[in-house]
């Protein structure tokens, strides 16, 4: 068998021994950098490379990690100081997702113009928008009965439920809740009036306690 | 790297120092992770998934659903998630506490499911789910063989597919769901993520300085520390 | 023909070492091709989804997790394994121990993977990437892997001179570092699964750990043995190969939360992974310094070693780019992503082992590989396949990225956007196969020869010319 060309692609020849390889490798690594005496470039430039490399993730690290709290998801976070104030959420959007969430907006329907004969509206309906007394009753306890609203007469077919946290409620959301989507309707739908606090709300749960629904006639008496 | 006794010590303090940083740091902060407890709704959060919503993902695994779709939604700011409807809020760790294995995925040849049943207004029902699993669509393959093409005997079955058109079946004849297709589409309607924790709320805007003083806007302020 | 003190190219550790590291690199082959027909049906599957999806065993979840394993599991490490053995034993001197061992390891390997994917068809994936092998057959493979590591370590302790090479290392690191690595994520996350998204966690730690751990350190072991062994120069700079080794093996692993950026992860998962994707460009450039002999090279391995090193340093770069939330955000999720795993383990990895199967060939069967025109067609064809594969998906992945990030795109639109780069794709893939199924042929007909050779006589003379001895250079 005769040795093949070298440029032979089914045969690679090799050039070096493999004792001569190690030997000549380990004598490269055990070299003393300057031996020669000679400035180089290479390692000063592979060092500065790392340094500059280590120096860039460190800071990267420092400034995107968050402190490294699990409770930090945006890398431009800080965690939480203890004690902090709580940012509180714009009322109107959490009034907003529990209006489309809960089941206001399958009744009143998503812009609040209801359904003819059956579901009143809340779009510029003088309920919504009127005494804040009144509205804040109706979410809690419930409205039974008939009902007119921007003059037209509702039988009271289908009761407006209660909301709150009272007795037979099926909802029993907190005065927070309840003072969110009151803010959120009179907001919303053409409705510009003014937001109602959780302070109000708690007012008025603590001072009607447990009752039943209202009807027409209760809530009129009401400022 | 003469010495073998060092060289090995090397090699596997690089690989134990990375699990030790990786893996155990991240199970320190993250492996005693407790549901949310809402005190206005007396209801912790998430929710722990039904039984047959947890089977329903270990067919989610086994059919591969993972490698064409993500269960993760991004922050606003990133990509399109949220513009897209796939979510209202980016998901935390917490939404995935009670489950057996998550499938976040990493590819998206389809849509992001994390939120596909909280979806608003178009969240799918178990009709449409079912009929795209059994007939497919042209970006969806058909996996008939998670039904039964049987017989009726005496009445219709209650939850065989309602089907028109080229996909009726012969007269007599019925497509019922497996128990694996129950399953699966149990589990696809018990996704959502609608219920915003303090930790997946977005960092609130920085407040224009009108001295230009240096330093972090205000901090994302978590209701959890209150409580 | 003695082992010690002779210049003869072929000796007793090349012919000791034959069979049972020609079944190793046989099973690689095979595993090649099989991978290639899973990954062309795992492709046209993106463009067609009904294709042969109606099959429970063709989901495209589970192709794809099929031939991602066969890939990865089958050839890569099949071919990186039983190189990493020649190269030890040829460093060290004498011929291999525990060769027994390496038998009956390389069979448990090859039939655990073969039932690992009748698992994954059957459903039993794990859904972990790069860790979809049913969870029945992890441990036998973790078994499989300690016979056969067995003999390299051994090649290592009882080598001839004290001295170590860069090869040495690379070798070493693989082969003990695998077991450790997936003992760890079989326990966390099959036996006693760790919580919620902590499992992603984990195995992105395997993922990355297999890639940066075991099979990167494969390939350049072989890179950096065959390179001066062709050239017959001392690697330039190789006074810093060592720190390469080492900023790759400390720093490798930490990047395992590379794709969980904007995830439901702390921030300072996928942080620490971008600053340690960025740390492994100074590992990756040492590399390029230390093997830049092998670009322009004579020889038709240390080509395909060209290849893989340009592949490997693009890939490294790339890596270091995308991983930063504001590229990452954009790229994260599409065919980007694929485009530039195949450009790691294919174009890198793959190409670095198949040169070096052209070198180590003909050194274990004793002659030249059968046919030449057959190594140049598989070169041109992989080369021409890589490259559209390549350009197809990142064409697909941009379309895709893009199509995903616009949120008034509906995904019929975007899967007719990026269908003509995924038929591309396919093509690519269809070509990927041919090109191996060259060498698969051209893989038999050598070793068929070796075997009626050494039935009927003892070769006359040897093919190789008396290698010299390498001079230490001044770099």
């Amino acid at each position: 068998m005769s040795t093949p060309p070298a440029d032979d692609p089914r045969l690679d020849q090799s050039a070096a021994t493999d004792d001569s390889l190690i030997a000549a490798h380990e004598k490269l690594l055990g070299r003393q950098k300057d031996d020669q005496g000679h400035y180089r470039l290479l390692p000063l430039g592979l060092l500065f490379f790392f340094s500059a490399l280590i120096f860039g993730g460190g800071t990267y690290l420092g400034l995107f990690s968050g402190m490294f709290d699990p409770r930090v998801y945006d890398e431009h976070g800080h965690p939480p100081k203890a004690g902090a104030a709580v940012a509180k959420l714009d009322p109107r959007e959490v009034g907003k997702k529990l209006y489309n969430n809960a089941a206001c907006n399958t009744c009143h329907q998503v812009n609040g113009i209801g359904v003819p004969g059956v579901y009143p509206p809340l779009a510029e309906s003088e309920w919504v928008s009127g005494s804040d007394e009144r509205v804040i009753r109706i979410l809690l306890y419930g409205l039974q009965g008939p009902l007119k609203v921007k003059g037209v007469d509702y039988p009271g077919t289908a009761p407006m439920p209660s909301f709150g946290k009272v007795a037979g409620s099926g909802y029993n959301w907190s005065d927070d809740k309840i003072a969110a989507v009151l803010t959120y309707i009179r907001s919303d739908f053409g409705n510009s009036s003014k937001p109602v606090t959780t302070e109000q709300v708690a007012a008025v749960h603590a001072k009607e306690g447990d009752r039943k629904a209202y009807t027409q006639e209760e809530l009129l008496k009401l400022p | 790297m003469k010495n073998g006794f060092v060289f090995f010590a090397g090699l596997f303090g690089s690989i134990a120092l990375s699990w030790g940083g990786l893996v155990l740091g991240s199970h320190k902060q993250l492996g005693g992770l407790a549901p949310f407890f809402d005190e206005g709704d007396s209801t912790s959060y998430p929710n722990r998934p039904p039984g047959v919503a947890a089977r329903g993902q270990l067919v989610y695994a086994d059919l591969g659903c993972a490698s064409c779709h993500t269960q993760q939604v991004r922050r606003p700011d990133v990509g399109a998630d949220q513009a897209r409807g796939w979510g209202e809020r980016q998901s935390v760790a917490r939404d995935y506490i009670f489950q057996l294995r998550p499938q976040l995925g990493a590819s998206r040849i389809g849509p992001d499911l994390t939120n596909l049943a909280g979806r608003k207004p178009s969240a799918p029902d178990a009709d449409d789910l079912m009929k795209l699993l059994y007939a497919g669509s042209e970006l969806h393959p058909a996996y008939g063989f998670l039904f039964e093409n049987r017989p009726i005997v005496g009445e219709r079955s209650a939850v065989a597919l309602k089907l028109t058109g080229a996909l009726t079946p012969a007269p007599g004849r019925e497509i019922v769901p497996t128990e694996r297709a129950q399953s699966l589409v149990a589990y696809l309607l018990s996704l959502n993520n609608t219920y915003d924790y303090p930790e997946s709320r977005p960092l609130p805007k920085a407040p224009a300085k009108p001295d230009g003083a240096h330093g972090a806007a205000p901090t994302a302020k978590k209701e959890g520390e209150k409580k | 023909m003695t082992p010690a003190s002779s210049n003869a190219e072929v000796t007793a550790v090349d012919t000791q070492a034959r069979w049972p590291l020609l079944l190793l690199l046989g099973g690689a082959i095979k595993w090649l091709v099989i991978a290639g027909v899973l990954s062309l049906i795992a492709s046209i599957q993106l463009h067609s989804p009904a294709f042969m999806s109606h099959w429970p065993a063709f989901t495209p979840g589970r192709t794809a997790a099929m031939a991602e394993t066969a890939f990865v599991y089958g050839w890569a490490f099949n071919a990186g394994l039983g190189l990493a053995l020649w190269i030890l034993g040829r460093l060290g001197g004498e011929p291999l121990r525990a060769l027994n061992w390496v038998v009956v390891g390389t069979f448990a390997w090859n039939i655990g993977l073969t039932l690992g994917l009748v698992g994954i068809a059957l459903g039993d994936a794990t859904s972990f990437s790069l860790l979809q092998l049913p969870g029945y057959v992890q441990p036998a493979m973790l078994v499989a892997y300690g016979a056969i590591a067995v003999a390299g370590i051994l090649a290592w302790s009882g080598r001839r001179t004290d001295s170590t090479f860069a090869s040495h290392w690379y070798a070493v690191a693989a082969l003990f570092l695998f077991p450790w690595l997936l003992s760890a994520a079989q326990a966390t996350l099959i036996w006693t699964p760790v919580r919620g998204v902590l499992q992603a966690v984990v195995a992105g730690w395997y993922a990355q750990g297999v890639w940066s751990l075991c099979l990167a350190p494969l390939a350049l072991a072989v890179a950096y043995y065959v390179v001066p062994k062709v050239t017959g120069r001392a690697l330039p700079a190789y006074e810093f190969a060592p720190l390469g080794f080492w900023s790759l093996i400390v720093i490798g692993a930490w990047t395992g939360a590379r794709h969980l950026t904007g995830g439901p992860v702390p921030a300072w998962l996928p942080t620490l992974a971008i600053a340690a994707c960025s740390l492994l460009l100074f590992h990756t450039s040492i590399v390029l310094l230390n093997l830049r002999g092998a670009i322009g090279g004579a020889g038709n391995s240390v080509a395909f070693i060209a290849w893989g090193l340009l592949a490997y340093t693009a890939g490294g770069l790339l890596d270091a780019i995308t991983s930063f939330r504001s590229i990452a955000s954009f790229t994260q999720f599409t065919h980007l992503v694929t485009a530039q795993q195949q450009l790691a383990i294919y174009g890198g990895v793959s190409m670095i082992l198949f040169g070096g199967i052209y070198f180590a060939l003909p050194r274990l069967t004793g002659r030249p590989w059968a046919s030449a025109g057959f190594v140049s067609a598989h070169r041109v064809t992989l080369l021409i396949g890589l490259a559209l594969l390549l350009v197809s998906l990142a064409a697909a992945g941009w379309v895709q990225a893009n199509d995903l990030n616009h949120k008034d795109v509906t995904f019929a639109a975007m899967a007719a956007d990026t269908r003509p780069w995924l038929l591309g794709a396919s093509g690519a893939q269809l070509i990927l196969l041919t090109a191996n199924l060259l060498l698969a042929v051209n893989f038999c007909r050598s070793v068929c020869a070796c075997c009626c050779c050494c039935a009927e006589s003892a070769p006359v003379g040897s093919p190789f010319r008396p290698a010299a001895t390498m001079e230490a250079h001044a770099s």
